[in-house]
């Protein structure tokens, strides 16, 4: 009799597994909109790209972790008797051995506090010993955005640009060997007359500026922050200089449609009162204006912009079914995904 | 030009103020760094720095060589930076004056990297240098004051008498 009881449960999950995974298709129907699908289509894609996809994105290493905690708690299938509640309870004692372990931590910390200490203070008093070369490494491997070698003084003034006294800015080579700023040696060709300003000789070329890319990547890869200074610098003097209709052709269509994202997702309240028609026909829109625009969109473009869609229509589903705890929807959407996917692909075995 | 009020705050913030610099010329910046530079390994017996608010007017002194007519002088000299330097060369002026063949009465001095053998690689303190050493080495062959030049030619023990008196009487 304890047997029969035993299996019935049993049973009545694997029923349970099978109505949920039709419902889950369901729900993955209602999940993608057609704005998002018709996207896809463009790119091709069938329905275990998409999930694949939908898995590439939401599983952010970072963020794993507290999946993993949620999922317990979020993705579960409704229970079916109160027994088999009491039994998935018992069947996970996990959380029981954790505290345990945690509380001996606890315990052990004091104790070992002191000794971790002693451990601490000799390894760094070792550090200290080793002197500037250990030092070095231990910088170096810590900072990754200034590399910190014992030259970097002389290496500074080695790659420094002649004519602006800064770390050459995209570094062009004369003929004759001496590096510069490719801006700095077009403007001495140009002012100074077409010699090298270190040597004198004559610049074969002022047009032919071209940047020596070993040194440019070089120069990246040394001084980091400088470079960055620099560009942000180069930056504003670009934009207060000239916002030539020119540039606005490639870059400001993408940068509108970024924004059109971007302010989706933060106007995603004001958006959801508005009607769902209203949003399908803008999307309709949207992806006819893409088209349009673009004469021939490749693969690699219509992908991204699904990926980019779909990401925007999860935010807007889930936001919309738990207004007041989006974060914790988000995992349950994920988690709920990841069971589809898998599912979809149990499926396809299985009907092979 | 405010944001050239301190060279020491602008070196310390220098990459948010120099954009706003007028001109707009991303060399602007190549004056603060020759004003470090120059503190940080100043070349032998030269000292040089902004008047004052203004970093494009620099003053500057040259202690006199020894084993030149001209030892133990202090010469100052005005140092005035072109819009587009370092595109063109600065222009110097002796403020002191000075016996010798290539500085004339009013201070302007005849050196060939001050004019058409200018390069935009050259620094105050090259500039600097190359007037030190006209100290021991004039070049009589491109005078400014061509009188000068000729005793120094004909009659360098004259010429050297003449110059150290000049010496003791303006440059101490």
């Amino acid at each position: 009799m304890a047997r029969v009881e035993f299996q019935s449960p049993e049973n009545t999950r694997h029923a349970d597994k099978q109505s949920s995974r039709i419902s889950n298709v369901e729900t993955m129907e209602s999940l993608l909109s057609p704005r998002f699908r018709s996207a896809a289509e463009m790119a091709g894609w069938d329905e275990e790209t998409l999930f694949l996809a939908s898995m590439i994105i939401e599983d952010t290493p970072e963020r794993e972790c507290k999946h993993k905690r949620r999922a317990s708690q979020q993705f579960k299938t409704p229970p079916a008797s109160s027994r088999r509640k009491r039994r998935v309870q018992q069947q996970n004692p996990s959380p029981i051995p954790v505290g345990a372990i945690c509380l001996d931590e606890e315990e052990n910390e004091d104790a070992n506090g002191k000794k971790k200490k002693n451990i601490e203070a000799a390894v760094t008093e070792d550090k200290k010993k080793e002197g500037g070369e250990g030092s070095l490494h231990v910088e170096s491997g810590v900072s990754s955005s200034a590399p910190v070698l014992p030259c970097m003084d002389r290496l500074r003034e080695e790659l420094s640009c002649a004519i602006c006294l800064e770390i050459c800015f995209e570094p062009s080579t004369t003929t004759c060997g001496h590096s510069f700023c490719k801006k700095c040696l077009k403007s001495a060709a140009d002012k100074c007359g077409k010699r090298c300003p270190k040597c004198r000789q004559l610049i074969s070329n002022g047009r032919s500026c071209t940047v020596n890319t070993v040194l440019w990547n070089t120069i990246q890869l040394l001084f980091p922050d400088e470079v960055e200074a620099r560009k942000i610098a180069v930056k504003h003097m670009r934009e207060a200089k000239q916002k030539s209709p020119k540039e606005c052709g490639y870059s400001t269509r993408n940068v509108a449609f970024d924004s059109a994202i971007t302010g989706g997702n933060i106007s995603r309240r004001a958006r959801w009162e508005s009607s769902q028609e209203e949003d399908a026909a803008m999307g309709r829109r949207r992806n006819s204006s893409w088209r349009r625009t673009r004469g021939g969109p490749s693969q690699e473009e219509d992908a991204a912009l699904a990926l980019r869609l779909q990401r925007e229509e999860f935010m807007d589903a889930f936001g919309r079914v738990h207004d007041d705890e989006p974060v914790i929807s988000l995992y349950s959407a994920r988690s709920n995904l990841r069971a589809m996917a898998s599912r979809a692909r149990d499926l396809r075995l299985r009907g092979r | 030009m405010s944001a050239m009020n301190c060279p020491m705050s602008s070196s310390i913030g220098g990459v948010r103020s120099w954009p706003s610099t007028t001109s707009g010329s991303a060399w602007g910046k190549r004056i603060q760094k020759e004003i470090a530079e120059f503190n940080i390994d100043p070349p032998h017996d030269c000292s040089a720095g902004p008047k004052g608010d203004n970093l494009y007017h620099w003053v500057s002194t040259i202690i006199g060589p020894p084993g030149s007519p001209y030892q133990g002088g202090i010469f100052f000299l005005d140092i005035t930076f072109p819009p587009d330097y370092p595109f063109k060369p600065p222009k110097v002026l002796f403020k002191t004056r000075i016996y010798h063949c290539n500085v004339d009465s009013n201070g302007n001095v005849s050196l060939d990297i001050l004019k058409d053998g200018w390069s935009p690689a050259l620094t105050v303190s090259t500039v600097l240098l190359a007037i030190r050493s006209l100290f021991t080495n004039p070049d009589p062959y491109n005078p400014r004051v061509p009188s000068i030049a000729h005793l120094y030619l004909s009659d360098r023990v004259k010429h050297d008498e003449v110059a150290t008196e000049w010496t003791m009487r303006f440059a101490r």
